[in-house]
């Protein structure tokens, strides 16, 4: 199987068993080309076990109205925004939504700088083109294009870091769900199923700021960082297992404890006071999102693995720490030395760990 | 125990439910009664002919006579189903009676403190430890018990069949939790029965009850009526008078405290008016739109169109049989808002709760105070309304200042309808009031009815018996400046012999001067209020000569605490002398000032002031500013509240005036090297109070690195001169409309300096 030689499968590969699943188990009726009905979407996002015994697991940890807002919107085949700050699972949400629809999570545009307009519509094979002159045969379909033709999600990631021109693209392509290809004189027209989820990230709104016309097309869905400790706890715990097996790290999987003790750290600089809200925090100038709280465990594990006993202790966190933590020489280092001796040191079972964190 | 008879038709509610308000309506155009009873307190019951007079949402106000501030509330809205079988039983004539425990009991039942909580009326089982429609509302797999009442039952489109289903849960609840029920609830049922076996002699037709759903299993079967009566026995008795008071939407909120409110009144009103047409949800988005378009957010009618369809796929994909409340504001956000919770917390307000203001008919019979009050709003056009609304008044305008007369008396009668607003700027002439009418107002005028039948009479009398029983200086200032503002001739002379009767027994020369600044602000403002202001002054110089004579003496042996008082009376004192008193009595307080200057052991705090205000008149110069501060860091126990007293609050000053910066800088440069060590940290401790920007401001100014003031800088001569004077003339008369004379006594030394 090629599961097996690929570094991340997509989710549809990776899940497959568990789509599968759903869609024996499905009997409500489900919209034109959506491989799932809307409530089996839902399930296959939030978790949950079949009739027939089969586990889903929780792909998004966080509030369910959230998640069916996000489904609701795809129903009414209107576009769907994600936004949110860094790290807060917006591409993770839109890739599993995407592989539940539609069973496709690969027609994804990366939004950059450069991304040109052919990206989003389509461009040329010029060989082709310069041999034969405008055929269908010459064009090359972007990921939308396919999925307008095909009925299904397109992705676009970042969608505020495309240049402004070529984010107003989409305008025509999501209220008149069809897309002008003016040179061989034909109209490209969407078939149900086709709807488009973008990501934006709300600390870069400033960069390409989104028209309002544009604005208007899209369902807005507001994704906040994890709610409680208890959820960020999870949502760390399980996706650096996840992530352990899929890099066949040999350590274990870390102690419920020191992925806690990571995700307090994580929680108290970003809110710049202490859980007991007794102390104030200077804030790193890092978002320092769950998806990097995920990354110094994993990058713990492998340390663990390779270097260590294979199990995870304050030594092998404390190195991922201060990289997570200090993204500006000066002023996070001054924030991060002053979380050392104002509260880690303080914790008496914490103890370890400042002593690692010295060291660096 | 006897079953209830058959033509009782019993109708379990939820209060303020436009579902059960349907499940009413339809149910009484069915069974056709005779008799009608709803929940509520008998009292009522005469009160019930003026239900064509109201517009909704109103309230029932019941207070005790003797003591009117004992008082309840029970709100009615257009959707609440007791409000429907008022209105039905009025227009088909049939009798309508209230049959609650009367309100003489349940008001004493209740903590007078908090006469706004209603004690009786809505969702009692809500508001138990145990929450049986949360019970209900668990069993069947919602977190939300709104939600599922609102599934259940405000959504369900039979209402016909729906009573019995209501009744049938809640039996079972009761036996279940048959121990949570309290006493007062048992009480309330037994006075129910009562009232129905009452009802059942008098006629012979069909009956219906409107009651809370908790109660219906405990009228399902009538006991013996010996027990009821022995529940009821011993219960106090009072004479109870009341009256209809516009409600508003705002206050049925739960948000607001009333305890059996519910969250979204104006979402409720909004599917009630919208059931017969059934276009709840495209007019619900529609009228978002519009609130979205008011404020100039963009709200297209395409997004209109999206939010419905949205809507309409979240009830879908939830279950739900058409989209409530969450899914409407759901889509709202995800369509209309971009995912942004600021336009959201707008439609919230305007819409989801809404800011209704309820009307009552003149007939409906009120006290003459409050008959009083509603013509004088209605003549002098300032409508009651509910939401908050800025004003200005020109006291020249006879309206204005007849409106702002009533709402100056009418904070006299303790309802601060109108709060005036002092942070924007105010001339003689002009005031700035922000006015929010709280329909809990009607309890305080309720109160206030014992103490006249007009606004104008009843002011008066609280103002003169205030005066009448004042026993300190401020108290008898500020109620003679309450009685100015308010413009009662008779309430000015009783507080103004008031003002010489605690000033001749005062004895606390503080207590003096602190009543000044009051009583200089109405000296200033009385000619446009009509009372004539020499009047006051005289009262002015009375009080201050008084004080003045008192002060040095005042300032001796004191603590800290004391200290602090005399400071701030003298700041309040100067000001206000500055701003009132004539050229007599300015020069009495200057006395009174130096000899404060000159007692050797007055505490430093207001020596140092003292100092400070003398220095700046000229009347002590430079050097003797310095021999004071020099003397004072000698003594080691007054130093730093000299220091303290002689730099509060002038950092800025501090900065900008260089003769100041050139006293305090002579002083330190001069100190012997052990000395300035001595007063480092008295030093420190005076200027703690500073502010970090000021510290620096004024660390800037000692390294030479701000711009300085001194006569180096080069200015155009003839410009500066010309400036100086048109200063300098503005200072010497203050101009009628600066109130606070320390803008004056800041400036004066500067401008003085900046002359070459």
């Amino acid at each position: 199987m090629t599961t097996e030689t690929v570094l991340r499968p997509a989710a549809e590969r990776q899940y497959a068993a568990e789509l599968a699943a759903l869609a024996q188990a499905d009997d409500r009726p489900r919209p034109p080309r959506w491989r799932l009905s809307p409530q089996a979407v839902v399930r296959y996002v939030l978790g949950g076990t079949l009739p027939d015994g089969t586990v889903i697991t929780p792909k998004y940890v966080g509030d369910r109205r959230l998640v069916e807002i996000a489904v609701g919107t795809l129903v009414t085949d209107r576009a769907l925004l994600l936004v949110g700050v860094p790290g807060t699972a917006k591409s993770w949400l839109s890739e599993h939504l995407a592989a539940a629809v539609s069973g496709d999570s690969t027609l994804v545009v990366q939004g950059t700088a450069g991304t040109g307009e052919e990206q989003v519509r389509y461009g040329w094979n010029y060989a082709r083109l310069i041999a034969e002159g405008p055929s269908e045969a010459a064009l090359v379909p972007s990921p939308v294009l396919t999925a307008m033709r095909t009925g299904a999600v397109a992705r676009v990631e970042e969608l505020t870091r495309m240049p402004a021109e070529v984010q107003d693209s989409f305008i025509t392509i999501l209220s008149e769900k069809a897309l002008p290809v003016p040179e061989l004189g034909l109209q490209v027209q969407a078939v149900p199923g086709f709807t488009v989820i973008a990501t934006a990230n709300d600390r870069d709104r400033g960069v390409n700021q989104m028209s309002s016309a544009l604005a208007r097309r899209f369902n807005t869905v507001v994704l906040p960082p994890p709610a409680t400790e208890d959820d960020e706890v999870q949502i760390v715990a399980s996706r650096a297992a996840q992530l352990g097996r899929a890099l066949e790290l040999p350590a274990e999987p870390p102690a419920l404890e020191e992925v806690r003790r990571v995700v307090r750290i994580f929680r108290e600089l970003r809110n710049g006071s202490t859980v007991d809200g007794r102390t104030q925090l200077k804030r790193p100038s890092g978002s320092l999102s769950t998806a990097e709280a995920i990354s110094v465990v994993t990058s713990g594990m492998a340390l663990a693995g390779h270097f260590g006993d294979g199990t995870i202790t304050a030594d092998e966190l404390a190195s991922g720490l201060q990289g997570a933590v200090v993204k500006d020489r000066v002023s996070d280092t001054a924030a991060w030395q002053e979380y050392l001796e104002a509260v880690v040191k303080e914790r008496a079972d914490w103890r370890d760990l400042y002593r690692a964190c010295q060291g660096w | 125990m006897a079953d209830l008879p058959e033509r009782v038709t019993l109708l379990g509610i939820r209060h303020h439910g436009p579902g059960s308000a349907r499940m009413v309506a339809e149910a009484l155009e069915r069974v056709q009664p005779e008799l009608v009873l709803i929940e509520g307190p008998p009292e009522g019951d005469a009160l019930l002919d003026h239900v064509p007079d109201l517009v909704p949402p109103v309230a029932l106000l019941l207070h005790d006579e003797a003591d009117p501030s004992r008082a309840a509330f029970w709100p009615f809205a257009e959707f609440s189903p007791e409000w429907r079988a008022m209105v039905w039983a009025n227009t088909s004539t049939v009798p309508v009676r209230f049959f609650d425990l009367a309100a003489a009991a349940s008001l004493s039942d209740d903590d007078p403190t908090s006469p706004a909580t209603d004690p009786a009326s809505p969702d009692e089982p809500r508001r138990a430890s145990l929450d049986p429609l949360g019970t209900l509302a668990a069993a069947a797999g919602f977190d939300d018990p709104e939600r599922w009442w609102e599934d259940v039952v405000e959504h369900h489109t039979d209402p016909a069949d729906l009573a019995e289903a209501v009744a049938e849960a809640m039996t079972a609840l009761r036996e279940e939790f048959a121990d949570e029920v309290d006493d007062r609830t048992l009480r309330r049922e037994a006075a129910m029965r009562r009232n129905l076996r009452q009802a059942l002699k008098d006629t012979d037709g069909p009956i219906v009850v409107v009651c809370g759903a908790w109660h219906v299993p405990a009228l399902r079967t009538l006991p013996p009526a010996s027990a009821d009566n022995a529940l009821l026995k011993g219960l106090p008795r009072r004479k109870i008078s009341g009256t209809w008071v516009p409600w508003s939407h705002g206050k049925l909120a739960t948000a607001s405290g009333y305890g059996a409110g519910i969250d979204s009144p104006g979402w409720y009103a909004h599917l009630w008016e919208c059931a017969p047409a059934a276009d709840a949800v495209p007019r619900w988005f529609a009228r978002a739109c519009t609130v979205l378009r008011a404020e100039d957010l963009p709200a297209s009618t395409a997004g209109a169109v999206e939010a419905v369809r949205l809507a309409d796929t979240l009830a879908a994909l939830r279950g739900r049989p058409s989209p409530g409340l969450s899914e409407v504001m759901e889509s709202a956000r995800a369509v209309l808002c971009n995912g942004d919770d600021t336009p959201l917390r707008l439609i919230h307000t305007r819409l989801v709760v809404g800011e209704r203001l309820g009307e009552v008919g003149e007939n409906v019979p009120t006290s003459p105070l409050a008959a009083d009050l509603n013509r004088l709003t209605r003549r002098l056009r300032l409508p009651l309304n509910a939401e908050p609304k800025q004003i200005r008044l020109d006291l020249r305008k006879d309206t204005d200042r007849e409106r702002s007369k009533l709402l100056r008396r009418l904070e006299v009668l303790d309802v601060p309808w109108g709060t005036p607003d002092t942070t924007r700027s105010i001339g003689t002439f002009a005031e700035a009031w922000q006015l929010h009418w709280r329909p809990e107002f009607a309890v305080s005028l309720a109160t206030a009815a014992r103490h006249g039948t007009t606004v104008e009479a009843a002011a008066r009398q609280v103002l003169t018996t205030q005066a009448a029983t004042a026993t300190r200086v401020v108290e008898a200032a500020e109620t003679l400046s309450r009685s100015v503002g308010c413009e009662l001739p008779e309430a000015v002379t009783a507080s103004r012999t008031a003002l010489d009767r605690c000033a001749a027994a005062a004895t606390d020369a503080l207590e003096l001067l602190s009543a000044l600044p009051d009583l200089a602000t109405t000296v200033r403002y009385g000619s446009v209020r009509g009372t004539d202001p020499d009047l006051l002054r005289v009262a002015l110089h009375g009080l201050l000569t008084r004080g003045a004579v008192g002060l040095p003496l005042a300032c001796r042996a004191i603590d800290d605490d004391t200290a602090e008082r005399a400071l701030a009376a003298i700041n309040g004192a100067e000001d206000a002398t500055r701003l009132a008193a004539d050229e007599d009595h300015q020069e009495t307080w200057q006395q009174a000032l130096k000899a404060l200057v000159n007692m050797q052991d007055a505490h430093g705090l207001p020596g140092g002031r003292a100092t400070r205000l003398l220095w700046e008149t000229g009347v002590l110069d430079s050097e003797a500013v310095a021999t004071r501060l020099h003397r004072a860091t000698t003594q080691a126990a007054g130093a730093t509240a000299f220091v303290a007293g002689f730099l509060r609050g002038s950092a800025a000053l501090l900065t900008a005036d260089p003769r100041l910066f050139a006293v305090v800088d002579d002083w330190l440069t001069d100190l012997a090297a052990t000395d300035f060590e001595a007063a480092l940290p008295l030093l420190r401790r005076a200027i703690t109070e500073f502010s970090p920007a000021e510290r620096r401001m004024l660390g800037d100014r000692v390294k030479g690195s701000t711009r300085s003031t001194t006569t180096e800088t080069t200015w155009d001569e003839p410009l500066a001169t010309r400036l100086t004077t048109h200063v300098k003339a503005l200072l010497s008369t203050p101009p009628p409309n600066i109130t606070q004379s320390s803008d004056i006594q800041d400036l004066r030394p500067l401008a003085d300096s900046r002359v070459p």
